[in-house]
């Protein structure tokens, strides 16, 4: 069930580390080296802020060697427990063949980062490709176990994109956590940012020039509608990218076993109940999931009071 | 004429290519023969080989003009005609077909051309006719006579003169009209003249007159469809259409109307015993609650006001793509950019459909929904600029927020003497002499009904309303109700109207001047040169609240400064004065939250649900405002808004909306809210409270069977 796999995706993560590197590129102009600095180091501030066991490494404008070794350094520490979550900001291009992310000196390919991605041990990874032209990079990017998001459906989508912004946005607001588990996962931040990034252009009255993607069976080219029903986007949502809340430390705490066991349960329940929603009478339906919701609510009062 | 506008372009010019190369040569004869016949691809074949093939032969240029006015393209029958003038420059047929591509597109022009065409050839009769025609659009009924006349003495038999003055006969209801043209072209120009005076069904009934003469006269086929896709008779509209569309005639408007009809699909309506409103299905759940809840509003007061129960529904259409809307306002004169009324059916832009704060929609309403009353109450015998001038009146009377501000067309068109007089008013919205006069012409035709009402009080205005609908003059109807001689009124309007514009008039190129300095001391963070020069900017042109504003920057060195009540002292009045960018009214929302001031904060932003209601961020703010203010109904109003917006939280819109339930003490709403929310999110701890709290359970309650899998 989904709920079970994000509470056993949250302990394992509890005990493991997350590696976040997010790197910004060239700007080209001062306008958008600010910008893309500014959000980078908006992304880092609030993984920081977000706590737990993180280790938040912000690059601005390195060059190809300064990636590589800092590429190197993650891979040197991370464990196949681990996670790894690598956020591009900045330019990209991409003529037909191969993308690539605009750094000062020599550019770095997408099939070079998916190198530098592989050799990192962490099993667990994301990588959300922000800048224009993304989508030529998820060819060479994607594999099994990784979560791939671009900002741009295909390569050929050049012009600059605004979805690092709101990626940025969604790791530091609560209406991302859609389901209110107190951990913004991949799928849901996507979701937020791509939903802001269509209202941007939509209030700007422009042609939107950019339409993100999300790849996480390792064989698609990006589904822009992404579920954990469909095939994409199952993986995404059971990756957290931050979390918000106290969750993490209440997985920990022996007292509190039984009581999440039984919430465990409970949420077990209520996603098996969705689930047989269409076979089952409405008055009834509506019925056990209020039986339900009131017995994990009277839970979670309990926990909170321990 | 050029092959590839009409459509199936290249292939067309291939095929006309071919055939000129390879079958005799064709005549104009040919051509013409294939015009009547309705035939526009095939005529326009033949005199495009023609005239490729005699390049400096006049006629042949001409023919193709005249054949693009007739399908309904005057601007590309303007190059045509500039061709042919170029080939001969006082070519009396080239000069005559630019003045009926200008009359066509309401230029001011078409008078001035059609003289030169008649001066250079003084039998011309078709532009003695044209003459006419203008002269009864600008609702100059003796000139137009006069004009219709003097082609009769050249031509006894001119059909558009005669239909000039038959159209005026039955515009004025006088029956047994000596005019009958007994043509179908000239059924056409009837149906034209209906048309632009509102009456649609009349001008429904001289196009079916025309087609049943010609059936192959596409131009009032078309134009028929056209009319009753207007009054809301799509079945047969879209008959007709594609009737038009099925024989080649696809001109813009027939296949845009054609194509707007086919997206009725995305549509939905809704009823109630006074009003129909259709709404793009995407933002329905969204705007229904607001746009049926102004048009209630709108009718109760108008019905007070103008003394008269309507007889049906009023139908609005609220169209989020602007091509879509201007379809609906296809061949119709002056501007139509916001809204515009066929009877009882009022079609209009979207709020979604112009940046945020361009546009207020519930004045744009408003201005519409008197057109319903003052078109009903005359039959649509009310001239133009007393209807615009009354809708105009009406966006200020409802609030002095609404309505458009005193802009910079008519700053200098006051500074120049260029107003018209009331007698030739009409004039500016039918054939403005420049753009910028139809919106000089709404400002003043408002102006106008504005002192009107001062002066001689709202009776007045009812009365010159009732004599319209007796078909009585402008200019009798000024005498016979204000007592006075058109031209005494102008006077005394100028001299009411100018000392509320003196200010404004007098110093509006130092303003001009003291606004660029503003901007550079800005940029350079100069605030005391904004703090010296700002007021008096402010005070030399109060109604600019536009990009840049002297309150929002004064409100802004204000906000730098630290001197927050200033800042939000500066916001207030450039709301008041009719200030609409979003931005600018959530910045004071927030500021007068932080004041401590939130009865005035959720007024200041109940203001956006009338400009831009498509700001969820807006409607989370002042659901919050109203809930914590104990207003349970704009509570549950506003976060239904959010819900119906497509939320990026959706646990928490449900969540939001139980709450406004549970404190209007709709416990059962409440709950199924709650369940929503929590449906949504099993885990979110609010929602979950709540639940517990509206099921008065208790933390030690048995567990439910739990269902393992």
């Amino acid at each position: 069930m989904k709920t079970a796999i994000l509470l056993l995706a949250a302990s394992l993560a509890a005990q493991a580390t997350t590696f976040y590197v997010t790197i910004s590129g060239l700007g080209g102009e001062p306008d958008y080296d600010q910008r893309f600095k500014l959000w980078a180091e908006d992304i880092g501030s609030s993984l920081k802020k977000a706590g737990g066991d993180a280790d938040v490494i912000t690059l601005e404008a390195p060059n190809r060697d300064q990636i590589r070794a800092k590429m190197a350094e993650v891979a040197r520490e991370a464990k196949p427990t681990d996670s790894l979550v690598l956020m591009l900001i900045g330019h990209g291009s991409y003529d037909g063949y191969e993308y690539k992310f605009n750094i000062p000196g020599p550019d770095i390919t997408g099939a070079e980062l998916a190198t530098l991605m592989d050799k990192v041990p962490a099993t667990r990874q994301c990588v959300v490709n922000m800048t224009s032209s993304s989508g030529g990079s998820i060819d060479s990017l994607r594999r099994q176990n990784r979560v791939v998001i671009a900002a741009t459906k295909t390569g050929t989508e050049k012009n600059a994109t605004v979805f690092a912004r709101y990626w940025a946005d969604a790791l530091r607001d609560p209406a991302a956590d859609v389901d209110k588990n107190d951990t913004v996962s991949a799928l849901e931040a996507f979701h937020y940012a791509q939903h802001k990034v269509a209202e941007y252009y939509d209030t700007n009255k422009r042609l939107a020039t950019e339409h993100p993607v999300l790849d996480d069976t390792g064989k698609g080219e990006g589904s822009k509608d992404p579920t954990t029903e469909t095939g994409d986007g199952r993986l995404a949502a059971a990756f957290p990218v931050v979390r918000l809340g106290a969750n993490a430390e209440a997985a920990r705490d022996p007292k509190k076993r039984p009581l999440l066991e039984e919430k465990e349960q409970i949420e077990q329940a209520i996603d098996q109940l969705k689930y047989d929603k269409a076979g089952i009478p409405e008055a009834q339906y509506k019925q056990q999931l209020t039986q339900l919701l009131i017995r994990l609510a009277q839970v979670q009062e309990a926990l909170d009071k321990q | 004429m050029r092959v590839f506008q009409w459509g199936n372009g290249l292939r067309l010019l291939a095929a006309g290519l071919l055939l000129a190369s390879v079958l005799p040569a064709q005549t104009l004869q040919d051509g013409d023969n294939l015009w009547k016949a309705g035939r526009y691809q095939d005529a326009n074949e033949v005199y495009l080989a023609l005239a490729e093939k005699n390049p400096t032969n006049v006629e042949y240029r001409v023919r193709l003009g005249r054949l693009s006015l007739d399908y309904g393209y005057p601007d590309q029958a303007q190059g045509d005609f500039e061709k042919a003038l170029e080939i001969k420059p006082d070519d009396p047929g080239a000069l005559l077909g630019m003045a009926m591509a200008a009359a066509e597109l309401y230029e001011g022009k078409a008078v001035e051309l059609a003289r030169k065409a008649l001066a250079a050839d003084p039998k011309l009769v078709e532009a003695q006719a044209l003459l006419a025609r203008v002269a009864l659009e600008d609702n100059n009924n003796s000139r137009a006579a006069e004009e219709a006349h003097k082609a009769l003495a050249m031509d006894p038999n001119c059909v558009q003169a005669k239909a000039v003055l038959y159209s005026m006969d039955e515009l004025a209801d006088k029956k047994d009209s000596a005019w009958d043209p007994h043509d179908a072209r000239g059924y056409l120009m009837v149906g034209h003249f209906f048309m632009l005076n509102r009456r649609y069904e009349e001008a429904i009934a001289a196009y079916r007159k025309a087609i049943a003469l010609d059936p192959n006269l596409y131009p009032a086929r078309s134009e028929l469809g056209i009319q009753l896709m207007r009054l809301g008779q799509n079945d047969e509209a879209l008959n007709q259409l594609k009737i038009c569309f099925d024989n080649g005639f696809r001109n813009r408007s027939t296949t845009n109307t054609l194509k707007l009809m086919s997206s009725y699909d995305r549509f939905t309506t809704f009823k109630t015993d006074r009003t129909i409103l259709v709404l793009n299905k995407k933002e329905a759940a969204l705007l229904h609650p607001y746009f049926e809840s102004e048009m209630e509003r709108d009718i109760a007061a108008y019905e007070q006001k103008y003394r008269m129960k309507l007889t049906r529904p009023v139908q609005v259409e609220v169209y989020p793509d602007h091509e879509d809307f201007a379809v609906r306002t296809l061949g119709m004169p002056g501007l139509g950019a916001l809204g515009v009324t066929f009877g009882y059916v009022i079609a209009m832009d979207s709020p979604s459909g112009r940046p945020p704060g361009s546009f207020h929609w519930a004045s744009t309403l408003r201005h519409e929904m008197s057109h319903v009353f003052t078109l009903t109450m005359t039959g649509s015998r009310v001239p133009r600029w007393f209807t615009e001038g009354i809708a105009v009146h009406e966006e200020t009377a409802a609030s002095p927020e609404w309505g458009d501000r005193l802009g910079p067309d008519e700053i200098e068109a006051i500074k120049n003497h260029q107003l018209l007089s009331i007698a030739e008013l009409d004039r500016g919205f039918i054939h403005p002499t420049a753009p910028q006069q139809v919106v000089v012409s709404y400002f003043q035709a408002g102006k106008i009904c504005d002192f009107i009402n001062e002066k001689w009080g709202w009776d007045t205005i009812l009365a010159m309303l009732h004599d319209f609908a007796g078909d009585a003059q402008t200019t009798a109807v000024i005498r016979k109700e204000l007592k006075i001689e058109p031209e005494e009124f102008d006077k005394q309007f100028m001299a009411w109207l100018e000392p509320q514009v003196k200010t404004q008039v007098e110093h509006f190129s130092e303003w001009r001047d003291g606004m660029k300095a503003v901007q550079l001391a800005l940029a350079k963070k100069d605030y005391d040169t904004i703090l010296r020069e700002g007021p008096t900017l402010e005070t030399d042109y109060p109604d600019y609240v536009e990009g840049g504003s002297m309150y929002e920057v004064l409100a802004k060195v204000y906000a730098d400064k630290g001197d927050k009540a200033q800042a939000i002292d500066q916001l207030m009045r450039y709301v008041h004065i009719g200030g609409r960018n979003p931005d600018t009214i959530k910045l004071l929302a927030k500021d007068l939250v932080d004041a401590g001031r939130k009865k005035d904060a959720a007024d200041v932003l109940d203001r956006l649900n009338y400009i831009y209601p498509e700001d969820r961020e807006m409607h989370e703010m002042l659901g919050g405002l109203y809930f914590d203010l104990g207003n349970t109904q704009g509570a549950i109003r506003e976060f239904a808004a959010v819900l119906a917006d497509n939320p990026l939280d959706p646990a928490r819109a449900h969540y939001d909306l139980a709450r406004s339930y549970n404190l209007g003490h709709q416990t059962d709403k409440a709950k199924d809210e709650v369940l929503s929310s929590l449906e949504i999110a099993p885990g979110y701890r609010p929602a979950q409270k709540l639940l517990l709290d509206l099921s008065g359970a208790e933390t030690s309650g048995t567990s439910p069977q739990i269902k393992k899998n």
